[in-house]
């Protein structure tokens, strides 16, 4: 289940609720006034916490780390394709969207992208 | 200083045969406290609680999601009592945040050589609120040998039968399986316990058959072999998850006492057919994990399976509903779409649905469920089943000198109590 790099430009490094030392892929493209953060779950080669699980808090460590304003951001959670037989690992992407709660990011909603969409907010993969 | 260890009661799963088996994790706990520490362990599936023992500290010891709750009622009358509770354990680590709220204490990760740290701040006066060494995993070899004389054996007898006593010879998973958050809890690297030291706890346990507890045993086919060929002058009966699926591995395991193993049957392929057969080969009996409810079966794919099962010559099956635990994908990709629609820990027993099926209705998935077991058990019951591969194991033992007859002082009790006898006129 080895994720291919065309997922994400750099590993970045986070730390889950429990100070877990976690992994995920990470792509930022620039569109306008808005960032675009796409964190790709990286499976085996995550030691820690999934996307997901903490994603609220991965959203936040982000934004610090490249100076992001979260409300310049438009933040996507990939499951990446890993050629697996098991139909649960198929590429999948999701819009999660956070409310602001003072210093932190709370309560992620997620809405599942088309190809379309993905298409649209990328024209990269 | 007098710890008093609980292991909180869960409620089984109506309609299948009740076993309590001695509980693993408490004891190999115990084995990391201190030598001045005076334990005493209550296991409460087996006993009740005597909350008016004298004690000075609490430690609850969770391992399943249907536990945590009880635990968190545990706690909360203990504290009522003016005792300081610390909670450790797998479904600790899964739900640490909620259990902090009925803790003064939750220690998360693995407890060996930790626990002087923690108890001198408890007699200091100066407990944390939080132990966390969820990212800080000890050295594998300080692991061990658990503490089985903290058991009440006759507590775990049924009839006069010993139940199996529970081993582990590794922690952490090198797979990352959908429905499972070991990977998470013990890291996605496999560590084996030193051999010498695996086979000087298995030595010293007073129970010729085992159930050897590691997630997989097929992590790496040369530990298997050496594990397995260290174990054939023990004579141990045992049962295990997966072995690898080789001939060299499988004819070593045999040797080394696998009595039955638990294999995952996933679809209806000739490759599952092939893989029952070949355990079989080798004189290894097989129970089949079914898990139901996966968003890749229909209606159809769980009937056909079922079907399937019944060909297959398994010699016992175990149906489970997908059971979304945290820090599982099961979990990320179900609350991403928002299909969650029962949190009561309670009924995460993987026999309720707890989520909405991709292909049917929850109400379905729970027929199918109940359907599952009946049809596999409709011509010989899971008790005549078991008699069987038990009857298998006492061959095996009788033949290599081991077989211990039943405790005749306890034929009338089970798991610790009176064994109530169904007369018919």
């Amino acid at each position: 289940m080895k994720v291919s790099d065309k997922y994400y430009d750099e590993i970045f490094d986070f730390l889950d609720q429990w100070d877990m030392p976690s992994k995920c892929g990470l792509k930022i493209i620039t569109k306008g006034n808005k960032k675009i953060i796409v964190v790709t779950e990286l499976y085996q080669d995550n030691p820690g916490t999934s996307v997901t699980y903490n994603g609220a808090s991965l959203a936040w460590q982000i934004c610090r780390a490249k100076g992001i304003k979260p409300e310049d951001m438009i933040y996507i959670e990939c499951n990446p394709d890993t050629n697996s037989k098991l139909s649960f690992y198929d590429e999948e992407f999701f819009e999660v969207s956070f409310e602001f709660q003072g210093d932190r990011l709370t309560n992620p909603t997620y809405k599942a992208l088309t190809s379309d969409e993905i298409r649209n907010y990328f024209k990269v993969f | 200083m007098k710890f008093k260890l609980i292991y909180p009661k869960w409620e089984k799963l109506p309609g299948q045969t009740t076993f309590n088996l001695p509980p693993h994790g408490p004891v190999v706990f115990a084995a990391s406290l201190p030598s001045y520490v005076d334990v005493t362990f209550t296991d409460e599936n087996v006993e009740d609680i005597n909350f008016d023992e004298a004690c000075d500290f609490i430690g609850v010891s969770m391992m399943l999601s249907t536990q945590v709750k009880r635990g968190w009622e545990i706690a909360d009358e203990f504290r009522r009592r003016g005792k300081q509770v610390i909670f450790g354990g797998i479904s600790t680590m899964l739900h640490a945040e909620e259990t902090m709220l009925h803790a003064d204490s939750v220690f998360l990760g693995e407890s060996e050589g930790r626990m002087e740290e923690v108890l001198k701040d408890w007699k200091e006066g100066k407990l944390k609120k939080l132990y966390n060494f969820m990212a800080e995993r000890p050295d594998i070899a300080l692991v061990g040998p658990a503490r089985r004389d903290l058991y009440k054996r006759h507590l775990y007898n049924h009839k006069g039968v010993q139940m199996v006593d529970l081993f582990h010879a590794s922690r952490g998973c090198k797979f990352s399986c959908y429905p499972c958050a070991v990977s998470y809890l013990g890291g996605r690297h496999f560590r084996p316990r030193p051999l010498d030291k695996t086979i000087e706890e298995l030595n010293t346990i007073d129970n010729n058959r085992l159930f050897i507890v590691d997630n997989s045993l097929a992590q790496s086919t040369d530990w298997e072999l050496d594990l397995f060929r260290e174990m054939i002058p023990l004579k141990k009966k045992w049962i295990s998850h997966t072995i690898e699926d080789d001939p060299k591995v499988l004819d070593l395991a045999a040797q080394a006492g696998a009595w039955y193993v638990y294999q995952a049957v996933y679809d209806t392929s000739d490759y599952i057919k092939e893989r029952i057969k070949r355990y079989h080969d080798y004189g290894i009996g097989v129970e089949g994990t079914i898990l139901l409810g996966l968003d890749n079966q229909s209606e159809d794919d769980i009937l056909r399976l079922i079907d399937f099962l019944l060909e297959i010559d398994l010699d016992l099956a175990e149906f489970t509903i997908l059971a979304p635990f945290p820090h599982t994908k099961a979990y990320d990709d179900l609350l991403r779409q928002g299909r969650i629609f029962d949190h009561d820990w309670n009924h995460y027993n993987a026999g309720r649905v707890v989520y909405q099926p991709k292909h049917m209705s929850a109400e379905r998935l729970q027929e199918l469920y109940d359907y599952a077991w009946e049809a596999f058990y409709k011509d010989e019951s899971q008790e005549e089943k078991m008699f069987k591969l038990f009857a298998q194991v006492m061959l095996k033992e009788m033949k290599d000198g081991t077989y211990r007859p039943r405790d005749r002082n306890l034929i009338t009790k089970s798991f610790g109590k009176d064994v109530v006898r169904k007369i018919s006129n």
